[in-house]
């Protein structure tokens, strides 16, 4: 049946839609909390579950497809969430994220992190305004030396940028668990207010030093690659959860592998990226609920290495 | 892990897209050009023509819409569709202009000598390279289960290589090479960006341009008369 599309009646669905993206918890889920943890240089909270871009959003000028990645976020904000990580690294994902902000007129409701990707040491007030510009915001809450790039030079400005208000927190990233070494010497000797890293059920690196020292240095862990790029799924699956998953608060594989990483005591949030709908929906499933035990967590990690 | 331990990384480390978003700009660049693929039909049916007819004018006629082919789709698919979400997509961009230069330069100041082909031949290369030319893009909406993902000849960077190879065979060997190396540096970066992305049935396109490459740097169409 054809409905008479008026200014009013559009008026009134954009106010509800703004609406709904200032009361997300209540269109998620009536009556539960979304689990959170707190920054320890701040006591800012966080909810654990956010998102990454890498791969994602990087669709250049495809309309078609930039409307589908802001159904995406739009899901994301929906449903709780508030950390969005990028990097100049990712193509136009940027780009991308900027008009997704912008349709959903979301710019207050994210957690902007974003990453100095250059060699050049002396480029990052010059990459971090170009991102800034991208994204349509004023300061990135979290920006991030990229894989240690040119990282003495980078952070050394992050600090005056942070002291003089141009940014929030600063931080340092790697993946696929390179350069564990030296990530943790920067994270001994710097001032960070976060790391990031890889770490999930099957990369359990992080565990031997570098998740620990992040708690004894009171540093925020975002970890990425929660899936391993997805290569979780296409080899679990299609086996069976365990029958005790419900216990340690997991109904499918992604609740499942994401409760398992933010369940860890010095993860701060994990950011799984994902382009479509559906898929967000059960990433933020982690978001509520309960997490599993320390006794759990055994479980969880022997029960997929024994698949 | 060391600190530089570089056997950790995988091609898929430098692919920041994933299969859907390349399938896409075939899709895009289609509805976006559409009515004007028609040109590219008409271009087909050009060279064919030429390469049949086969003398000197036909051998120039070839390479100025070998060039157009490589001008069009450099600036259009690779600069404005491609490299968006691929940096070295717009480097190809420009090396496909500078192709098409080198092509117009070779059709219109070369001094070609009028040797020919015999006229069976020139038939068989007309109606094989259409043949080819027509069937290749086929790959691509295998691949992609979508009709309008079809790549042509002088809109895509692979079927526009692929099928440039055997035109090139009207160039004297000791030239040849230099028209040659871009082809090879294109079909290997493609294959493995569409190897990495799982499009195996794609990969048949820069394989082919590979193989063709191979022999065009050693083939040579023997020549039956001299109308110099």
């Amino acid at each position: 049946m054809a409905t008479r599309f008026t200014r009013r009646k559009f008026l009134a669905g954009l106010a509800a839609t703004g609406l709904s993206l200032r009361m997300p918890v209540l269109v998620a889920a009536p009556g539960e909390k979304a689990i959170t943890r707190a920054i320890p240089s701040s006591g800012e909270s966080l909810p654990v579950i956010g998102m990454g871009t890498w791969r994602t959003f990087n669709v250049g000028g495809d309309r078609h497809l930039v409307g589908e990645r802001t159904d995406v976020l739009k899901t994301f904000f929906e449903l709780g969430g508030s950390l969005v990580d990028s990097s100049p690294m990712y193509g136009s994902a940027d780009d991308v994220m900027g008009e997704a902000l912008e349709r959903l007129d979301a710019h207050d409701r994210v957690f902007a992190a974003n990453k100095i990707w250059t060699r050049d040491g002396d480029a990052t007030r010059e990459q971090d305004r170009a991102s800034r510009r991208k994204w349509g915001i004023e300061r990135f809450d979290l920006q991030q030396v990229h894989n240690l790039l040119a990282w003495e030079a980078h952070l050394d400005t992050l600090k005056r940028m942070k002291a003089d208000g141009d940014i929030r927190y600063l931080g340092i990233t790697t993946s696929h668990g390179r350069r564990h070494g030296e990530f943790a010497r920067i994270m001994e000797q710097e001032p960070l207010d976060f790391v990031q890293l890889t770490y999930n059920v099957l990369d359990r690196e992080a565990e031997q030093r570098l998740l620990p020292l992040a708690r004894e240095r009171g540093i925020a862990v975002i970890v990425n690659r929660p899936f391993q790029g997805g290569r979780l799924f296409r080899r679990y699956q299609s086996e069976p959860l365990p029958a005790w998953a419900p216990e340690a608060g997991c109904s499918n594989w992604a609740e499942f592998f994401l409760k398992f990483i933010v369940s860890h005591p010095a993860v701060t949030c994990a950011i799984p990226a994902t382009t479509r709908v559906e898929h967000m929906k059960e990433n933020m499933g982690a978001l509520y609920g309960t997490l599993p035990d320390e006794q759990q967590r055994r479980q969880m990690a022997d029960y997929v290495a024994g698949l | 892990m060391t600190d530089t331990d570089w056997s950790s990384y995988s091609l898929s480390d430098f692919l920041m897209f994933g299969p859907e978003v390349f399938l896409r700009l075939f899709v895009r660049i289609n509805q976006d050009l559409w009515p004007w693929q028609g040109l590219a039909i008409v271009m087909m049916v050009l060279i064919a023509a030429l390469l049949v007819r086969g003398d000197t004018m036909a051998k120039r006629g070839v390479l100025l819409l070998l060039a157009l082919a490589w001008m069009w789709s450099g600036a259009g698919f690779l600069m404005a569709y491609y490299g968006p979400i691929n940096t070295p997509a717009d480097w190809f961009g420009w090396a496909f202009i500078l192709q098409a230069a080198l092509l117009t330069v070779a059709a219109l100041v070369w001094p070609w000598d009028g040797t020919c082909v015999a006229p069976e031949s020139r038939w068989k290369a007309g109606v094989g390279w259409f043949a080819l030319t027509a069937l290749l893009p086929l790959l691509v909406v295998g691949q992609s289960g979508n009709w309008k993902a079809v790549a042509l000849f002088g809109v895509t960077p692979d079927l526009t290589v692929a099928a440039s190879i055997p035109c090139m065979l009207l160039l004297p060997r000791r030239v040849r090479w230099l028209f040659l190396l871009l082809p090879l540096l294109w079909a290997l970066f493609s294959a493995a960006t569409l190897w990495t992305l799982g499009t195996r049935l794609m990969v048949l396109l820069p394989a082919a341009t590979l193989v063709l490459t191979v022999a065009g740097f050693w083939f040579s169409p023997r020549p039956v008369q001299n109308r110099g």
